[in-house]
């Protein structure tokens, strides 16, 4: 006959525990983003995740990993059987090296890699997490295809931790390709890079310079180089601190305020110099649908108090 | 195999074998335009089984379900599980009339003038007169623009295969016949016309749920049409009936009858070859897009054969992009369902247009009647080989 | 779990139903049909389930149709069940009790393609597959591609998270949809997610995706487009084992490839289809598996060399589709099988499990045993690249005694697939024939917040209610049931 699950993971249960059911609590990841959505309010009890590899299956490219362990970290584990996940590990132009696993899920937030890696919620299967009264939650689950119940997980990445406390993760792993190289066009229209590229996971574009990340088999990536416009070894940009939410068309007709940008072309993403001025409106009805996800999951507000996901 | 029959007098195991899937669905011209699961075949076999299983009485809306279907058989050629859609149909409108009396008495008395050869061609030249003094509105009845005054006659040539005539279209259509005659003869074949005796081949007191009168009409062409020669059929409706009276009758000699039937372009792929004129040079220069008549295409399975005997006379043949998708015409359906015809009859004169083709081919006349009542140049395949073999 | 039932009492009248006039008003009586025939069709889905009977169908043209039902069943206190093509196969579309049914079947336009920035704007009743034959001129497709693409509508799709076979390498439907308009129990109409990068909030977008009709009633869809691949091959690969078919898939996996797709049948599937499409499918095989190789040239060049070593190498014979017209029968050989399976048996049911590529030969094992066992028929025919199984079993529901021993076979492969690390449903999602096993796989703790989440957007539980979450979870949904007698429509 099947059971019901029983968590018996020790050390989750002592995270949810440390969590509790009741008073003011943030965790704390490797703060690499704790600006974001606002910081907590001062004094907030901090508890920080556990973290560690707990199963890393490379034959089934998933791996489960405590959130508090740093995605640097991670991806050094999985560079051994050729692997690593969609999220950002400070190897690229975004991210840092002291990025948590929890922290970047919480955030949500796509390395420029989006364009061919996809969005990082497509690369969490599942999540175990502390909710408001204490008690550990799964959502979703441990398979790489899995419609099982309603998508927890999705709500869950990006919402600052204001709806429950991750403990640990389960995530899609993807092969390294064969070959992957940066590289700089100079007078190429972002556009036709983004048509022609076959092998691009990531475009960014300046205004007037294009960097390309292409990756794939050796002779792909030759072809693309001989379809381009001529281009030369390169390493990707900095990116400037403000990050502004585009259409993808859009990032060809940006305002004077973004002062020195890169832009992830084919995503919309627009690392700026200065906030966005104008952010585009969250409309009344969805404000309000925010409010309620956030009243009936943290009803006392208790996590993360001060910090929201709604633009100010 | 027959199990108990329900109150449609369907087989439970035919009945029942649809899955329920839905693969059929969007090949179903009626569920396309009205998106009703009432019009939609998957849904008309779940109306068939409570009804013959005596769960449901035969409500208005169920009888509308199904007088609403073409029957074009498109679903079961989508079907993968092999469910006979066409037989199941055709069971249950027959219950449906004998019991409620669905089919319209002007449609009846119409049927009743196909069996009547010189009645239907001294009213068809009537209405060429009044066509000519401009009393009747062609387009909207669905009529050919010009219907013939005067008919050339059909002569015998010999004895090696039939040609089957039937009721309207000899009528109206006899040029097809010649056409078809011509091009018989250019492989060394004679031929011999059906005629008078062989007037009607029943499909559509058929598809109207008027079993005894097809029944009857189906024995008076066999007896008609006796020996082993081949019996060719140039009207895809009347191809697919003559092919089913195995079925029909459910007699030896009727299925030794059936197999004696060809359509005429699934004849002519095998002898082609025969024709004097081979290689055969120079086609006629058109764009020519084929309209698939759903009794060629679902039924006898023989749409392939069109292209492979048009090709070497037209410069060039175009696909519609619609998958073979009813032109909503479906026998007297145009004329029973004259809104749904039309709304199915609109996405077909999309795809022609789409195709941006010359001429369109049917070889059926009740689909070349419906579109040409569109305003589409609507040939039959062998008027324009026909064509072809005399500018030769 | 509950089969089609074949007998119910004998037909009486129409039942009059108080809402019916106001939906005529608020729609026009051709976009209402409250008879017998019309509600009887809208009771039931793809799957074995029927228990309720809708109430009145509505055939909602415009986001302002879809307000005005929720606004009468809100005045009435009606459940509302929203309805695409009807293919789904867990029962999520077919009622519990007597909801107004929303079928979104003549909302099919495509409202606006924009090639530049690969997005298409649909109405939720658009075809799967006339989305990808509108855009294939510009060289784009709507990469989610369900086995029932050709008939499921984008809106079934949104709501189960559907998947298919190419969702190995390009993701299942949430990846794909960017922003849906949702029409709240309400009556409001709101906008989730969006076109730009990172729309602000929580991602109620990729909440709604598979709330299976329970959140909202979707009435527009932003879609991601996918470029073509510049090329494609398909492999077909044949065995004498189905666990050397089984290996091959963990090995290929093992090293490194993601192909686009990898689809496993087994000898009974093989034959039923083989009898429809005439594809070429060995029928002597034990197990095939159809692999496809999408992206780059010379790459798919080096993949397909690298996919045959590895099926070769487990002993299995490699055939590559040589064109367009060969690949086009496999694919649709494949994606035939379960209507193919009415040849095998009129009636068949299935589950949805997902299990460790690993596991697949000891998950496949047992399932024949099992079905064996209990004198049934198994069929399988999967996704075996993402180990999304779907062990099917063929019968005769009029045969005395089978449902009962259908749903005791059905639940033994579901303790087998959960043993070894699986989940309920990779990909049609729960509905009401899967709701009662959520137990087995979730805490109590883990479906109270799932119910949390249904409420935020639907506080009165008005939405396609009874689904998904088992009865203990789903707050008003029962009560606003039990009034309602199943004896369907004809009852
Ligand atoms: C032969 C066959 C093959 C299949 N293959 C696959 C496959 O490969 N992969 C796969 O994932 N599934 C598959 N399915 C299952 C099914 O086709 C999918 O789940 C499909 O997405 C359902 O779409 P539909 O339009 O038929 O939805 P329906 O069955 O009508 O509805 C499904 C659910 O969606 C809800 N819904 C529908 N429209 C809306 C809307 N506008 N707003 C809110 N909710 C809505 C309904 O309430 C219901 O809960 C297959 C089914 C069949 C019969
Ligand atoms: S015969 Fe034609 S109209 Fe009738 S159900 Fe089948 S596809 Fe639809
Ligand atoms: S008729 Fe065939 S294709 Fe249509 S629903 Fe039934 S089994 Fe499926």
């Amino acid at each position: 006959m099947i059971a019901p699950p029983v968590i018996e993971d020790a050390e989750l249960l002592a995270f949810a525990a440390e969590v509790g059911p009741s008073g003011p609590v943030a965790v704390r990841g490797g703060g690499t983003q704790w600006h974001v959505g606002g910081a907590p309010d001062h004094g907030v009890r901090e508890v920080r995740a556990p973290s560690g590899i707990v199963e890393y299956r490379p034959d089934e490219m998933t791996v489960c990993v405590r959130a508090g362990t740093t995605v640097a970290e991670l991806h050094a584990v999985l560079a051994e059987h050729g692997q690593r996940t969609a999220l950002p590990d400070g190897s690229g132009p975004f991210g840092s090296r002291s990025s948590t696993v929890g922290g970047a899920i919480a955030v949500g937030r796509s390395p420029v890699t989006r364009l061919g890696n996809g969005h990082i919620r497509d690369a969490v299967l599942q999540l175990r997490y502390a909710a408001a009264d204490g008690r550990l939650v799964t959502a979703g689950g441990p398979t790489v295809k899995n419609v099982t119940g309603f998508d927890m997980c999705r709500v869950l990445v990006g919402s600052l931790g204001t709806l429950g406390c991750i403990g640990d993760a389960i995530l899609r792993t993807r092969p390294k390709p064969e070959h992957e190289q940066w590289v700089q066009l100079e007078d190429a229209e972002p556009q036709t890079v983004l048509r022609t590229a076959r092998t691009a996971t990531a475009i960014l574009w300046d205004g007037s310079v294009v960097w390309a990340r292409l990756c794939g088999h050796h002779v792909d990536v030759e072809d693309d180089l001989a379809r381009l416009p001529a281009s030369s070894a390169a390493q990707p940009p900095d990116l400037p601190p403000y990050r502004w939410s585009r259409r993808p068309k859009d990032l060809y007709c940006l305002p004077e305020e973004t002062g020195r940008f890169i832009a992830e072309v084919g995503v919309g993403v627009v690392h700026c110099e200065r906030p966005d001025p104008d952010p585009p409106p969250v409309a009344p009805g969805v404000a309000a649908l925010n409010r309620r996800v956030r009243e009936l999951f943290d009803p006392d507000r208790r996590f993360n108090p001060g910090r929201s996901v709604e633009r100010l | 195999m027959s199990e108990s029959l329900g109150l449609l007098g369907l087989e439970q195991a035919e009945r029942d074998s649809c899955v329920a899937c839905g693969l059929c669905l969007p090949h179903c011209p009626t569920y396309r335009v009205t998106g009703a699961d009432t019009h939609s075949p998957r849904g008309r076999i779940a109306l068939m089984q409570v009804v013959d299983e005596g769960i449901a009485p035969l409500t208005e809306e169920i009888v509308e379900a199904f007088d609403s279907c073409i029957q074009c058989r498109a679903c079961e050629t989508a079907c993968p599980g092999d469910v006979p859609f066409g037989h199941l149909m055709e069971s249950t409108k027959e219950v449906v009339e004998s019991t409620r009396g669905r089919a319209p008495w002007w449609l009846k008395l119409g049927l009743r003038a196909l069996t009547r050869p010189t009645l239907l061609r001294i009213g068809s030249s009537c209405l060429a007169v009044a066509q000519r003094l401009r009393l009747v509105p062609s387009r909207r009845l669905g009529l050919p623009d010009r219907l013939p005054l005067r008919r050339r006659a059909l002569r015998a040539t010999g004895d090696d295969v039939w040609l089957f005539t039937g009721c309207v279209m000899d009528a109206w259509q006899r040029d097809i016949h010649l056409a078809t005659q011509e091009v018989v003869e250019a492989t060394g074949t004679t031929v011999r016309p059906t005629g008078d005796a062989a007037p009607c081949c029943g499909a559509l007191h058929t598809h109207a749920g008027l079993g005894d009168g097809a029944r009857k009409l189906a024995a008076r062409v066999m007896s008609a049409l006796d020996g082993d020669n081949a019996v060719l059929v140039n009207s895809a409706g009347c191809g697919a009936a003559l092919k089913d009276y195995g079925r029909l009758l459910g007699s030896d000699e009727a299925r030794a009858f059936s197999a004696r039937v060809f359509d005429i372009h699934e004849w002519l792929a095998d002898h082609i070859d025969e024709m004097d004129a081979n290689p055969l040079e120079p086609a006629i220069a058109v764009r020519v897009a084929i309209q698939d008549p759903c009794h060629l295409r679902h039924v006898q399975g023989s749409h392939m054969a069109v292209r492979e005997v048009l090709e070497p006379f037209v410069s060039e043949i175009v696909e519609l992009d619609d998958e073979g998708m009813c032109c909503g015409a479906g026998g007297a359906f145009s004329l029973v369902n004259p809104q749904l015809a039309l709304d199915v009859r609109d996405r077909k004169t999309e795809a022609i247009s789409r195709s941006r083709a010359d001429v369109v081919v049917s070889a059926n006349p009740g689909c070349s009647m419906h579109l040409a009542a569109a305003g589409v140049t609507v040939r039959h395949p062998m008027e324009l080989i026909a064509e072809a073999l005399r500018a030769r | 779990m509950k089969l089609r039932r074949r007998t119910r009492a004998d037909g009486a009248g129409q039942r009059h139903d108080p809402c019916v006039a106001e939906l005529i008003r608020a729609l026009g009586a051709d976009r209402v049909r409250a008879d017998n025939a019309a509600r009887h069709l809208a009771s039931a889905d793809a799957s074995m389930f029927i228990d309720g009977a809708a109430g009145p169908v509505c055939f909602p043209d415009s986001t302002e149709h879809v307000q005005a039902i929720m606004g009468v069943a809100a005045r009435h206190d009606r459940a509302v069940l929203p309805r695409g093509a009807g293919t789904g196969l867990s029962g999520g579309a077919a009622p519990l009790g007597d909801p107004i049914v929303v079928s979104t079947t003549r909302m099919n336009r495509v409202l606006e393609v924009d090639v530049e920035d690969r997005v298409a704007w649909v109405q939720p009743g658009v075809v799967n597959l006339d989305l990808t034959k509108q855009v294939a001129s510009s060289g784009l497709h709507f990469a989610p591609d369900p086995s029932s693409q050709q008939v499921c509508t984008i809106g079934g799709n949104v709501a189960n998270n559907s998947g298919g076979p190419h969702c190995l390498a390009y993701g299942v439907t949430s990846a794909h949809v960017l922003a849906v308009e949702v029409v709240l129990s309400s009556g409001e109409a709101v906008v989730l997610g969006g076109l730009e990068a990172e729309p602000s909030g929580y991602d109620l977008r990729g909440a709604f995706v598979g709330s299976e009709g329970m959140f909202g009633v979707t009435t527009k869809i932003a879609v991601r487009l996918t470029p073509d691949p510049e090329s494609v091959k398909t492999l077909l690969l044949a065995f004498d084992a189905v666990s050397d078919a089984a290996a091959t898939v963990g090995a290929v996996i093992a090293s490194g490839s993601v192909p686009a797709a990898i689809e496993m049948m087994d000898k009974r599937c093989v034959a039923a289809v083989e009898d429809f499409a005439h594809a070429g499918y060995p029928r002597d095989a034990a197990a095939v598996l159809l692999i496809e190789v999408d992206g780059p040239r010379r790459g798919v060049e080096a993949e397909t060399d690298k996919v045959a070593e590895i099926g070769r190498a487990h002993g299995g014979t490699v055939r590559v589709a040589a064109d367009e017209q060969e690949r086009a029968l496999l694919w649709k050989g494949r994606k035939s099988a379960f209507g193919a399976v009415a040849r095998v048996a009129p009636d068949y049911y299935l589950h949805d499990t997902v299990v460790p590529r690993s596991k697949l030969v000891e998950v496949l094992e047992a399932v024949y045993e099992i079905v064996d066992r209990y004198d049934l028929t198994a069929v399988n025919v999967f996704h075996a690249g993402d180990g999304n199984l779907h062990p099917l079993m063929a019968y005769d529901s009029r045969e005395p005694g089978v449902n009962e021993r259908v749903a005791a076979a059905g639940r033994e492969i579901l303790e087998v697939s959960l043993a070894v690390g699986g989940v309920l449903s990779g990909e049609h999602g729960i509905g009401v024939e899967k709701r009662d096993f959520m137990e087995y796989q979730f805490t109590s703790a883990d479906l109270e917040q799932q119910a949390l989440l249904r409420r935020s957007f639907d506080p009165h539980c008005r939405l396609n209610p009874g689904k998904v979450l088992p009865s203990a979870h789903s707050c008003a949904d029962i009560a606003s049931l039990s009034a309602f007698k199943a004896d369907g429509v004809w009852g």
